[in-house]
């Protein structure tokens, strides 16, 4: 008799209210001999509480240091038993981080970790590890062929380049190395000279890349070593291997070192569009920002698309406990995004109108004359003079006769041809080279006093600018007489600023452009106003991964000067996507550039730098090997343009092949024009699907060289310890492989220099590389590698010797009067150079985002305005009506606010109608670990261990949100799989129409998982950017394995998605505005400038975020496809709520 | 039925058993203002105790977002309902508790949730009210809202898992008020699993019985805090023991928080557990949907919540959460730093309530370096 019907027996019988345990358990006595009086009490027997114990307990710790590309970096404690690592904890050890001063951070750093680190115990052990080195078919073909090419073109046979769908072998790693070691010099061979250019022009290439390789095949060769400062030699030497290829270079062409050229290099923090562009355009360096903890000292933390408590984990307390303090906290997003539950106030915008709703706030700040007056005068360029006639800044030497510009005198010095700068820790202010002494030019305002024009020297900032004594004029019209005796007219910037913000963008009609209501336009505003100098704008990732980038960062700048929030611990502008600033290790040139030629084999030695790479922007790449052209007009031009990719190494990177940026098009179209794909990884990701070479390495817990990293978010300097961990996985270090193949090249060339260069490796002692770093590093020069590789194994890193802690940015200009590294050295706001006047973003003005628009894209919202004067799209020889892919990009087409509105965006009338957007999520960096069976099932809505439905691609899966009322107007039931798709003239790839191509379009359309969300607007559609794609394998694998897994069957690889991905509808857009020959800019490294092209600082950024989709139903979400979701018939879901569910949300069920 | 008294009722209700408080009660206090969902307790939990066969979809610590979020699915929703609307405005609370509320023949009202009910244990997440409009701002409180809520077992003073054991094989440790299931006597009937209206016992279908959180007491008897305490980066938790309501210390971080400024809150207490982890009320969610989870002064809770930043030993108190792994039993406020201590009064960490600042010298003579911020 079971218990309930024992119960029902006795209800029946009479027996009612049970009276005690006792009786009412008295059935189960015969079985449990054990009598227990007051389980509260006592309990007999507790021998039993071992159990927990045991499984507690560990034989020993070690500590390694987790590193994705999140921004933080996390020494972890992993403990051991039997040899396993059975689990990982926080170190505790942040509180007692020091500097060389001995000034020491709280434990209010501590804990630092998230869920990713912790399974990563999970992913050590996991079936993908890469366990040695493989090489995939077709290639050891061609390689045991003799690297045959076609006759004309000089192709590789396309048979043997079909990756994705092809198998691997595996094989030791030496003979790995031999094989690419003669593929690079075969590509470095076939590529140079004359008939190496006459091979790429065959081919397809653009004239202007095939020049750019200046005849050197070791140009064609691409290395990227992904987010390089999280491994100062482990992954930078991904570059100090591609310039050791000078080496080769000089071999193939029988040149000299002083003509060499080695690999060109990959972008990486412009790649991942975490640049904000518009930063060099106002102050010069590559991006403003400030230690998280500076949060709270402000008085208004405006969080600004950026979503702190997804990607900021272990700082997000920063945030909350500022609050805690008073800190007002106004959330700026496109959705209720998961910050926006921290937030006093939450303002929701349409997406990508961040420029115009920042211009909106500026507009009411300036017309209710709630500016710093004193800032903007002492530290902007708002008070400069423009001429209407030729819209370029006037120059002291164009006004006064004679004049001639003083030598730079605070904080700059000129650096004379021929001579070198200091090295980096001895350098006390800008370094200007004497060929751009010009651009330093001293300029003009109007000195409203005197009633004239006067000269503003470039070191006249703040104190030195007041004690010049000028007042000048930020409103009227002057006639200006020149040198030349003629008369022009000529406004401060501000004036021009301001009747282009009075006329286009007052609140009412910002508010019609962003969705954000007027009234809050206006109180942010006043907020910001009152909170002046103590308001901090953290902005994220959101707004820049639109092309309209450098028009949010200029504009958000304006805001903040105008109000004076910069440079201040709790006034300032942050921009915080991805880690970058590699140059806070400025030493890093010791080793990434040692000169190839004379490497230094003694460890304390001189290191001769020389760098011989060629940097490029991989969007040039991701976009289909192109540059930008319109008409006749050639956008690309300069340092911009890149080389034809013929060979690439990638480390550490799984986000140029796998999760690009129009990944479909990159793996299907473009990666058969390569000849030599490498990629080091410990984990089988995406890329290596696509891959030659497939090198298995150490992951973070096997490391057996010490590294070094550091954050631009925190102030500690982290040495990766090596680990006792033994490798299970046969293994070797990155470090390995560069020596590995360095060798392998010494043997073909018969040049042992290939092998001197890598002697640190081969010796065992890479800790002689990263004191030579240390040493050439401003921030740390004084520490001692093997004290901070003692520190780190005990799980304590050290603080980093920056002029502040909070590291501020701008903190010296504002308190000391520093310029800072912008032709005028004040803030610019205004851009005089042809490229911006050209396109008509001189002045700040808001442009539609080039995709993710309902409205006619990348057109410029203006009203008729005598400084906005674009080059119109006839002027280029190309029709305005051509909005394609290619079109759209440098169409500079002016509307007025109600055109605006009234327009389309042409892909709507075909079911195109909602923005995809696909921002970053919790549950993974970039796609680290999301494909752990934990991570998984936590990965939004749809995870299930048990995989009940087996038509999920894993234990979760990727999936679109969609506002509930579009998804019915759709059709669309919650839980549904539908069909996603972008821009049909060339995603998922160009060509996918062609029926020949129906395979490749199988694996390429995005099919996934939908999801009521509430919080987002209608019309707005996003999907995590975390996902691991489908491929050839995987689909094979969804359809072939019994049980369902969209896994790989030979190389274990999986997929988060069943079809398609998130890169299905996304491309690689190029702005003219990120491509001049003329913005000056801080070089990394240091404080030397310089001019044009820059990666990572002033390069295109893709605009990856933008898309309009379609969605289509494709199948039931019940499982199996039958029926609706099950979590919807219970009525427990937004929008399809039970009677009992209404109550609950209601707190109805307790009765007040 | 022994008659046992709740405090966090204010009053007296039926239990099985009669009333013996433990010498102390672990406790734990989260303060969802600062949870981000971010799972690392979970994974903390997850890793240290239920890798295993027949753990896979087991996850003794979880964190659900409110309201759609619920592992088990719709867990609270179910219970709620099935208990009915109670009065819940007088500090003394005048419905139902479970206990009251059980069936004929029950121990305490309770249900048994399907295995499919486990599957989703991330349902709901980020999910808020209402429909987001084309452009919104929301001011305190948010018109459209969710808020995370970490839950684990409640180590409750009156536990239904315990109270409906068959074989009595739950008890609650006399030294900290850790209730434990034991491994070896349990036979897997799932009585604790239908009873506990938090449903924090899982059944392991592999070992053929049930297993729930286990307060982490490896670690605490060695003075250390849950591991899902010293994992938690978003600081939102301290985890401690709490003194009896007779026997209150304000120098116990816990007690503090929740006898004496009544800030920290029982989860659902009309239930009638006295369950012992408590949660500092999220201050931008409605009142009503606060006072249906966390009972009688939730509003004043919020009011003194806002008011921290004038009040240096809630400051204080709230900036030890996350400051160490180790158990706080006393704090400490001393000018602009906090101070912990363990249970024989000796400082076990110390921590400023604002981080100091530095600034250095622009040229450091003794390592010939310029340090600037941009470099």
């Amino acid at each position: 008799m079971d218990r309930r019907r024992f119960l029902q027996l006795a209800a029946t019988a009479g027996l009612g209210v049970v009276a005690s345990p006792s009786e009412l358990f008295g059935q189960y006595r015969v079985m449990a001999p054990v009598r227990v009086p007051n389980p509260l009490e006592a309990y007999p027997s507790r021998e039993w509480e071992r159990l927990y114990r045991d499984i507690y307990r560990h034989d020993r710790t070690f500590t390694f240091l987790c590193a994705p590309n999140d921004t933080h970096n996390c020494l972890l404690r992993g403990f051991v038993k039997n040899n396993v690592l059975v689990r990982i904890e926080p170190t505790y050890g942040y509180g007692k981080a020091t500097d060389l001063s001995g000034n020491r951070a709280s434990h209010r750093w501590d804990p630092r970790c998230c869920q990713k680190g912790l399974v990563l115990g999970r992913r050590l052990y996991g079936d993908r590890r890469v366990k040695g080195a493989f090489v995939r078919r077709g290639f050891k073909e061609w390689a045991e062929r003799g690297f045959p090419r076609d006759p004309q073109t000089g192709r590789a046979p396309a048979e043997l380049m079909k990756r994705g769908w092809d198998g691997f072998v595996r094989m030791p790693f030496p003979e790995a190395y031999a094989l690419h070691a003669r593929a690079l010099d075969s590509i470095a061979r076939f590529y140079s000279g004359e008939p190496g250019r006459r091979a790429l022009l065959a081919q397809g290439y653009d004239p202007a890349m095939v020049a750019a390789t200046e005849g050197s095949g070791v140009r064609t060769i691409k290395v990227r070593g992904g987010m390089a400062k999280l491994g100062v030699t482990r992954i930078v030497g991904t570059y100090r291997f591609g310039n050791m290829l000078a080496l080769l270079d000089s071999h193939v062409r029988a040149v000299g070192p002083d003509k060499a050229a080695g690999a060109s290099f990959w972008d990486s923090y412009s790649w991942h569009t975490d640049l904000p562009p518009g930063h060099p355009m106002v102050h010069g360096d590559q991006t403003s920002d400030f230690e998280l903890f500076a949060a709270e000292h402000a008085n208004l933390l405006l969080v600004w698309g950026m979503n702190w408590i997804t990607t900021k984990m272990p700082d997000s307390h920063w945030m909350t406990e500022a609050r805690l303090k008073g800190t007002k906290v106004v959330v700026v997003t496109v959705e209720y995004s998961a910050t926006a539950n921290k937030g006093d106030e939450v303002i929701v915008i349409r997406p990508g109108t961040d420029p115009a709703f920042a211009l909106g706030l500026a507009q009411v700040i300036m017309k209710e004359r709630r500016y710093d007056e004193a800032f903007v005068k002492r530290f902007t360029d708002l008070p400069r003079l423009v001429r209407l006639d030729t819209l370029t800044p006037l120059l002291a030497r164009e006004v006064f006769p004679g004049h001639r510009d003083a030598p730079p005198n605070n904080w700059a010095t000129v650096v004379k041809p021929g001579q070198a700068a200091p090295p980096t820790p001895l350098q006390n202010g800008i370094q200007i080279p004497e060929a751009l002494r010009e651009e330093f030019a001293d300029f003009v305002v109007w000195d409203a006093g005197a009633g004239k024009p006067v000269a503003v020297r470039h070191g006249e900032v703040g104190e030195h600018f007041t004690r010049t004594g000028i007042d000048p004029a930020l409103e009227g019209t002057f006639s200006v007489t020149l040198a030349d005796g003629t008369t022009v007219q000529a406004r401060p910037v501000f004036d021009l600023t301001r009747q282009y913000l009075d006329e286009t963008l007052p609140p009412e009609t910002t508010s019609k452009i962003t969705w954000a209501p007027a009234e809050a336009i206006v109180a942010l505003a006043r907020d910001i106003a009152s909170h002046g100098g103590k308001t901090l704008f953290a902005v994220g990732m959101g707004p820049n991964q639109f092309f309209n980038n450098d028009l949010k960062d200029r504009a958000i700048f304006l805001v903040a000067a105008l109000t004076g929030s910069i440079g201040q611990m709790g006034g300032n502008v942050g921009s915080y996507a991805g880690n970058y600033r590699l140059s806070m290790f400025s030493g890093v040139p010791r080793y990434a550039a040692e000169d190839p030629f004379q490497p230094q084999l003694a460890a304390d030695g001189p290191v001769a730098v020389k760098s011989y790479g060629r940097y490029e922007s991989l969007h040039y790449y991701a976009a289909g090997e192109v540059i930008q052209r319109e008409g006749q007009k050639q956008f690309t031009t300069g340092g911009h343009v890149p080389t034809p990719t013929k060979a690439i190494w990638l480390t550490n990177s799984n986000s140029q092949i796998a999760n690009t940026k129009y990944h479909y098009n990159v793996v299907f179209n473009t990666l058969p024009r390569q000849e030599c794909v490498a990629i080091n990884e410990w984990w089988w990701s995406g890329s290596c699907e696509y891959a030659d070479i497939v090198y298995g390495v150490d992951s973070w817990m096997e490391l057996k060289y010490p590294d070094m990293t550091a954050s631009n978010t925190n102030p500690f300097v982290q040495v990766f310890p090596r680990t006792p961990l033994r490798r299970n996985f046969g293994t070797v270090s990155d470090m390995d492989t560069y020596a590995g193949v360095a060798a392998a090249l010494a043997t073909i060339t018969g040049d042992r220099r290939f092998r001197d260069y890598w002697k640190f490796v081969t010796d065992n002692r890479v800790e002689v590389y990263l004191q030579r770093i240390i040493d050439g590093s401003a921030t740390v020069k004084g520490y001692d590698i093997r004290d901070l590789e003692a520190l780190a194994a005990q799980g304590i890193p050290a603080l980093m010797n920056t002029r502040t802690y909070p590291r501020t940015f701008a903190w010296e200009q504002v308190h000391e009067s520093k310029p800072w590294y912008t032709k005028t050295g004040r803030l610019e706001f205004y851009r005089g150079e042809p490229e911006f006047i050209e396109a008509g973003e001189n002045l700040i003005v808001y442009r539609e985002p080039v995709d993710s628009t309902f409205y006619d894209p990348n057109v410029i919202v203006a009203r008729a305005h005598p400084a906005i004067r674009p080059m119109t799209p006839e002027a280029y020889g190309f029709d305005r009506a051509k909005r394609d892919w290619s079109g759209r990009q440098g169409r500079n087409v002016v509307l007025t606010p109600e055109a605006l509105l009234a327009s389309q965006h042409p892909l709507l009338p075909g079911g195109y109608r909602s923005v995809f957007h696909t921002p970053k999520y919790r549950h993974g960096s970039h796609t680290t670990p999301i494909d752990t069976d934990i991570m998984s099932n936590f990965f939004g809505p749809f995870g299930d261990m048990y995989r009940r439905d087996k038509r999920s691609p894993h234990v979760g899966e990727a999936y679109l949100d969609l506002n509930p009322e579009d998804a019915r107007a759709l059709g669309v039931n919650d839980g549904d799989y539908v069909w996603v798709d972008g821009d049909p003239a060339d995603t998922p790839f160009k060509g996918w129409q062609d029926p020949a191509r129906a395979a490749e379009y199988h694996v390429a359309r995005l099919l996934c998982r939908a999801r009521y969300y509430p919080g987002t607007p209608r019309g707005i559609m996003r999907m995590w950017h975390n996902g691991y794609m489908a491929t050839p394998g995987s689909v094979r694998g969804h359809e072939s394995r019994p049980d369902g897994l969209a896994k790989n069957p030979d190389t274990n690889y999986q997929a988060f998605f069943r079809y398609g991905s998130h890169q299905s509808l996304t491309r690689s857009w190029l702005k003219p505005t990120h491509q001049t020959n003329s913005l000056v800019t801080r070089k990394h490294f240091g404080h030397e400038v310089t001019k044009g092209f820059q990666a990572d600082v002033h390069c295109v950024t893709g605009a990856p975020r933008e898309a309009m989709c379609r969605v289509l139903r494709a199948e039931a979400g019940g499982i199996g496809g039958a029926g609706v979701w099950r979590p919807v018939t219970l009525g427990l879901r937004p929008t399809n709520e039970s009677p009992a569910m209404r109550v609950y949300l209601a707190g109805g069920y307790a009765r007040t | 039925m022994p008659k046992v008294y709740n405090w966090q009722l204010g009053r007296e209700m039926d239990f099985p058993y009669e009333a013996t408080r433990p010498e102390r009660q672990f406790a734990m206090i989260f303060d969802t203002n600062k949870c981000i969902a971010c799972q690392t307790c979970t994974v903390a939990c997850k890793t240290t105790w239920t890798p295993g066969r027949g753990q896979e979809y087991m996850f003794w610590n979880n964190v659900e977002t409110k309201p759609y979020g619920y592992y088990p699915l719709g867990w609270d929703v179910k219970i709620l309902e099935k208990l009915g609307v109670q009065a819940m405005d007088d500090p003394v609370y005048q419905g139902k508790t479970l206990f009251d509320a059980a069936p004929a023949g029950e121990m305490i009202l309770g249900y048994l949730p399907e295995d499919v009910d486990y599957a989703h244990p991330n349902i709901g997440e980020d999910d808020s009210t209402g429909l987001m409009s084309q452009g919104a701002h929301l001011t305190l409180p948010h018109m459209q809202w969710m808020f995370y809520l970490p839950r684990i077992c409640n180590h409750c003073t009156y536990a239904a898992c315990l109270s409906a054991c068959p074989r009595q094989s739950i008890y609650k440790r006399k030294e900290d008020g850790i209730v434990l299931l034991d491994q070896s006597r349990c036979r897997g009937y799932r009585e604790c699993v239908r009873a506990c209206p938090y449903k924090k016992v899982y059944f392991n279908a592999q070992t053929r019985v049930s297993e729930k959180c286990i307060g982490c007491y490896p670690a605490v008897e060695g003075g250390r805090q849950t591991q899902c305490t010293t994992s938690c980066i978003g600081k939102i938790r301290i985890q401690g023991f709490l003194n009896a309501p007779d026997r209150v210390n304000p120098e116990n971080p816990l007690d503090y928080l929740v006898f004496v400024r009544k800030l920290a809150l029982p989860l659902y207490p009309q239930f009638g557990l006295e369950p012992n982890t408590y949660y500092i009320p999220p201050v931008h969610v409605p009142p009503a949907y606060l006072r249906q989870m966390f009972g009688w002064g939730v509003e004043a809770a919020i009011a003194t919540y806002r008011q921290a930043a004038e009040d240096r030993t809630l400051l204080g108190a709230l900036t030890l959460f996350g400051a160490t792994p180790e158990i706080a039993h006393y704090f400490r406020v001393d000018g602009d730093w906090v101070y912990g201590y363990d249970a024989k009064q000796a400082e076990i960490v110390r921590v400023p309530l604002k981080e100091p600042v530095v600034i250095r010298e622009l040229y450091d003579i003794k390592h010939k370096a310029y340090r600037t911020n941009i470099t």
